[in-house]
């Protein structure tokens, strides 16, 4: 009989339990004791969390269930990044919750299902394995994108969701279905054995289609227009959720297939014009396209569409420092945009609005979540000494490095664009009057979420040596 | 590899100018006399009576995801019930937590009124 080496996958095998466990309590327990669900998230998560962190440094690894599944530093750190991006949006999104008009028992549920799809799309060793897991996760971001079955826009953003994640997931099947006719597998080292370094349309065809498929998910120019319509029409905390998680999910798996079956291939240097070319358009048209946004969500989806772009100059320096750069960088991303998404909901539950000229005098009225805004929205835009300038440091100078001068400028150049409409929401916060708005005090788990996202981005920023050192091991499991 | 292309390429050339050739043909070659009644759509069903954007019951929908569930558990079952006693206690255990996942997921369909007809 064959042996599974089921400890390799002990966070994925925990998640899926606490995902039954809490549709179960949903369930059992009485419409008005639902307030329980949060903490029993809370630390159901925060369990995990500890075991993963554990197995990043001490684990045993080696590739699982033969060679279907990678247990390694590389899928542990998006583990870690995936469980700390749920944990904040489960804190930051307590009062939230509790106010859907029709409370189902579900909505934690749900949300832990979805860290299983992205942890099993972080470990696939296999394509097959890797489109159920992108599967179990867009799924259920289908069904919490339209969560408030009486709202139109969340209603429609759902639909929209559903339609076009269709549309890319059967042209990513399409491009799988040709790497399998072309090498006889979908195990990612046996493809990379099977593909060789030669090159043919069929097989550029089949990279171009994956590409799409993993385009769609990081909303990557040209196939970012669903972004911002279901940013602005999904509940907030499903939206900070889809705008980190689910694009780190989606980096990790494209970071794997490309530089593991595709590194011996040509077509990185031919398709790899292809990818400049689309990482520019991404940082250009996101960073363009987000200065006119009036509302706070559809400026931090066209944010979300430039970081996307950001994180794709890491990919494309295809060298130990370029994948280096892209974990740090999302691990960071996470703080950053969890700390912004944090007052936004928090802002947008408190006043009916999202628009941005409703947070005039945010300051005064609620000087922590102004703050927690001010610092989040500068990590984003690569102000030292906050976070995102490491981060940011560390991907431009690695794409340097491998000798891509001019992305490399374009992506200086898109940054301090970005400044002018990151500032322009803390100059409405700082400057702006806010007659006859009320005061915001912030209580409770969502204050937490909130300092915690702001420290640790102003941590990172001064002292990035523990999170790079992490993210260079894990950058080295991969590519060793 | 590139060669055997070169035939796709003969094909697609081929499948595209043939529609073109035979609609275009008729243009040309057949006298054009439209009236109202050779314009109406032909054969394609009757005309409707009254709004056609009327909603569906989604309950159908719902019934068929909790059958085809099941469906799938039982395409499982029967090849797990005939080699059942070769496979062993680890067959058995692996079986029990997929149905009890199942199991979870039918109580909350049960209960969240999924097989009530409205």
């Amino acid at each position: 009989m064959q042996t599974f080496n089921f400890l390799a996958i002990t966070p994925e095998i925990a998640v899926a339990a606490l995902t039954l466990i809490l549709l179960a309590m949903g369930l059992l327990i009485p419409d008005g004791a639902r307030k329980g669900m949060m903490p029993l998230t809370v630390f159901g998560l925060l369990g995990i969390l500890g075991y993963t962190v554990y197995d990043f440094f001490f684990g045993k690894m080696g590739p699982a269930f033969q060679g279907m599944y990678f247990h390694d530093a590389f899928a542990d750190f998006f583990k870690m990044l995936f469980l700390v991006a749920a944990l904040l949006v489960v804190l930051s999104s307590g009062e939230y919750v509790q106010k859907f008009p029709a409370y189902r028992g579900d909505f934690y549920a749900l949300l832990v299902a979805a860290i299983l799809g992205m942890m099993l799309m972080a470990g696939a060793a296999d394509l097959l394995t890797f489109y159920v897991g992108l599967e179990l996760m867009t799924i259920t971001f289908y069904i919490l994108v339209g969560y408030m079955p009486h709202d139109g826009r969340s209603s429609e953003a759902g639909i929209k969701y559903l339609v076009l994640g269709a549309a890319s997931s059967a042209i990513l099947l399409y491009g799988i279905s040709f790497i399998y006719g072309l090498t006889g597998s979908t195990q990612l080292y046996q493809v990379a054995m099977g593909l060789g370094s030669k090159v043919n349309p069929p097989v550029i065809l089949a990279t171009v289609f994956v590409l799409a498929g993993f385009g769609f998910k990081i909303s990557l120019v040209p196939f970012h227009m669903w972004a911002p319509d279901i940013y602005e029409g999904a509940p907030t905390p499903v939206t900070a959720f889809l705008a980190v998680a689910s694009k780190a999910a989606a980096f990790a798996a494209l970071i794997r297939v490309y530089l593991v079956t595709l590194e011996n291939q040509s077509f990185a240097q031919t398709g790899i014009a292809l990818l400049l070319i689309l990482a520019s358009l991404t940082m250009i048209i996101g960073n363009l396209v987000a200065i006119p946004q009036k509302n706070i969500k559809r400026l931090l989806a066209f944010s979300s569409v430039a970081q996307a772009g950001y994180l794709m100059v890491g990919v494309i320096a295809e060298s130990v420092p370029g994948v280096k750069g892209v974990l740090f960088y999302a691990m960071i991303y996470v703080f950053a945009n969890m700390g912004a998404f944090a007052v936004a909901t928090y802002i947008g539950q408190a006043q009916g609005s999202d628009e941005i000229r409703d947070y005039a005098g945010l300051a005064r009225r609620s000087p922590l979540a102004a703050a927690v805004m001010t610092a989040s929205v500068l990590s984003l835009a690569g102000i030292p000494p906050l976070a995102g300038f490491v981060g940011k440091f560390y991907l431009f100078s690695a794409v340097m490095d491998t000798g891509y001068q001019a992305i490399a400028y374009i992506g200086f150049v898109m940054s301090m664009v970005s400044v002018y409409y990151y500032l322009s929401i803390v100059k409405v916060m700082y400057l702006g009057e806010g007659e006859g708005l009320p005061d915001i005090p912030v209580r409770g788990a969502a204050k937490f979420a909130m300092v915690f996202a702001m420290l640790i981005t102003l941590f990172v920023g001064i002292y990035p040596s523990p999170l790079a050192q992490m993210a260079m091991a894990a950058a080295n499991s991969l590519l060793q | 590899m590139s060669n055997n292309f070169a035939a796709v390429g003969i094909l697609l050339i081929f499948a595209i100018a043939l529609p073109v050739i035979m609609m275009l043909m008729p243009k040309i070659l057949a006298p054009n006399k439209p009236h109202k009644e050779k314009l109406t759509t032909y054969e394609c069903g009757n005309e409707t009576i009254g709004r056609t954007w009327i909603g569906f019951k989604s309950n159908y929908f719902l019934y068929a995801l909790v059958f085809t569930a099941f469906d799938v558990e039982t395409v499982f079952l029967y090849p797990w019930a005939l080699t059942f006693r070769k496979l062993g206690t680890f067959a058995f255990v692996e079986m029990f937590i997929f149905i009890v996942i199942l199991l979870v997921g039918f109580w909350y369909a049960w209960k969240e009124g999924a097989l009530e007809w409205m």
